[in-house]
């Protein structure tokens, strides 16, 4: 349940770092979930990849 | 035994550690004794020219307060390196950034337009901004060049022992200078304080379990005296926050701000004090949860306070030229 407290608090904070919210995803899977697992994983590896690399600057630097 | 080698030095910083190392009172007098001051701008007339015909590691220990935010800053902190055969990190700023670190949520043109345009007091229709140099009929002038990002000084360069604090306690000066003094200094790369643990350590209100369901600001709330300042919904940085400071803020009913910097073990005192703070929101509803957190105005403000440069993340991302 923490996780559940700190995750959007987190969010929040990113956002003020200009952090974009799609590259932080909390979602909850049953152990008898594998398939939602699986597409969950890809959706989440596919939506980053949009994103691209992470830079600190903005810039392609990282200072 | 001939004198030790002093260097004291100031950098993006307000001018507080200085005040801070006058703090130690008469115990000035055995410093003193022991030791010349070769060098402190705020104090005696020496130029940067003296410093740097000094021969390398001739100054025995130097206290460097500030962080690194312009290239007069940088020059210094290597110079200073080079001369000394100890170099501490004095008080929050050289540290973890400090207040001035808090410019890393912008970069160098955001402020300039602020400072120098945007403010309401300001007339500058002609949007004048500090240029490096700038070519007068007598010659050249040029200043130093400001950086879209406030850095630590061990980011800039190797330092040896850390002094914390905003400023550093009375206490913690005079702990480091007196095992200066004696020869006894720790190992290299440690934080010099009198505690290792939190700041909740040394505090003496009473602590229950924490349950938050509303977080407010020092002016809505006249807290009770003796409970913990968090579980009155003040966040206060205790417990995330290096002790050694006898906690005299929240006895002053007023919540710690985080400035004696992570405890021992944590890389990220932002990350530990956000965490701590979402773990005591007495809710497991989404939509209370987003209620309660409407609370904590300014996350970055208040979980990095004193340390946003030296967070994993060391600051926002906006578009930077260097």
């Amino acid at each position: 349940m923490k996780t559940a407290r700190r995750v959007p608090l987190l969010k929040k904070m990113l956002s003020q770092l200009g952090i974009e919210d799609e590259r932080v995803r909390l979602d909850w899977v049953s152990a008898s979930e594998g398939d939602r697992f699986a597409f969950m994983v890809n959706e989440m590896t596919e939506q980053v990849r949009r994103l691209g690399p992470f830079r600190r600057n903005g810039a392609g630097v990282n200072v | 035994m001939s004198k030790l080698k002093v260097a004291l030095y100031w950098a993006a910083s307000c001018g507080g550690c200085e005040i801070a190392q006058l703090e130690i009172g008469d115990k000035i007098l055995k410093l003193a004794e022991v030791a010349d001051i070769v060098f402190w701008p705020v104090a005696i007339d020496i130029k940067y020219k003296d410093v740097e015909a000094m021969s390398d590691q001739s100054i025995d220990a130097c206290l460097f307060n500030g962080g690194i935010r312009n290239s007069e800053q940088e020059h210094m902190a290597k110079l200073l390196r080079i001369k000394s055969k100890v170099l501490i990190a004095y008080g929050a700023c050289a540290y973890g950034g400090g207040v001035p670190g808090l410019a890393n949520l912008f970069n160098r043109q955001t402020i300039f337009d602020r400072v120098y345009v945007g403010t309401p007091s300001t007339d500058n229709n002609s949007k004048i901004v500090p240029q490096i140099s700038y070519k007068v009929p007598e010659g050249e002038l040029t200043i130093p060049e400001f950086y879209d990002t406030v850095r630590t000084l061990a980011q800039t360069v190797a330092v040896d022992y850390i002094i914390p604090g905003c400023p550093p306690e009375e206490r913690t000066t005079w702990l480091a200078l007196e095992a200066l003094i004696e020869g006894k200094l720790p190992p290299k790369g440690a934080v010099i304080s009198h505690n290792i643990k939190s700041v909740c350590d040394d505090c003496p209100r009473k602590r229950n379990v924490k349950k938050i369901k509303r977080f407010c600001r020092t002016f809505e709330i006249i807290p009770e005296p003796e409970l913990c300042l968090l579980e009155q919904g003040l966040l206060c940085a205790g417990v995330a926050t290096r002790g050694g400071c006898q906690a005299p803020c929240p006895q002053a009913n007023m919540p710690c701000t985080g400035c004696y910097g992570p405890v021992e073990g944590v890389i990220d005192q932002g990350a530990h004090f956000l965490s701590a703070v979402a773990s005591v929101i007495d809710s497991n509803d989404p939509l209370e949860i987003q209620k309660i957190i409407v609370g904590i105005r300014d996350p970055v403000g208040t979980f990095y306070r004193y340390s946003l440069p030296d967070s994993l993340l060391r600051r926002a991302r906006t578009k930077c030229e260097g």
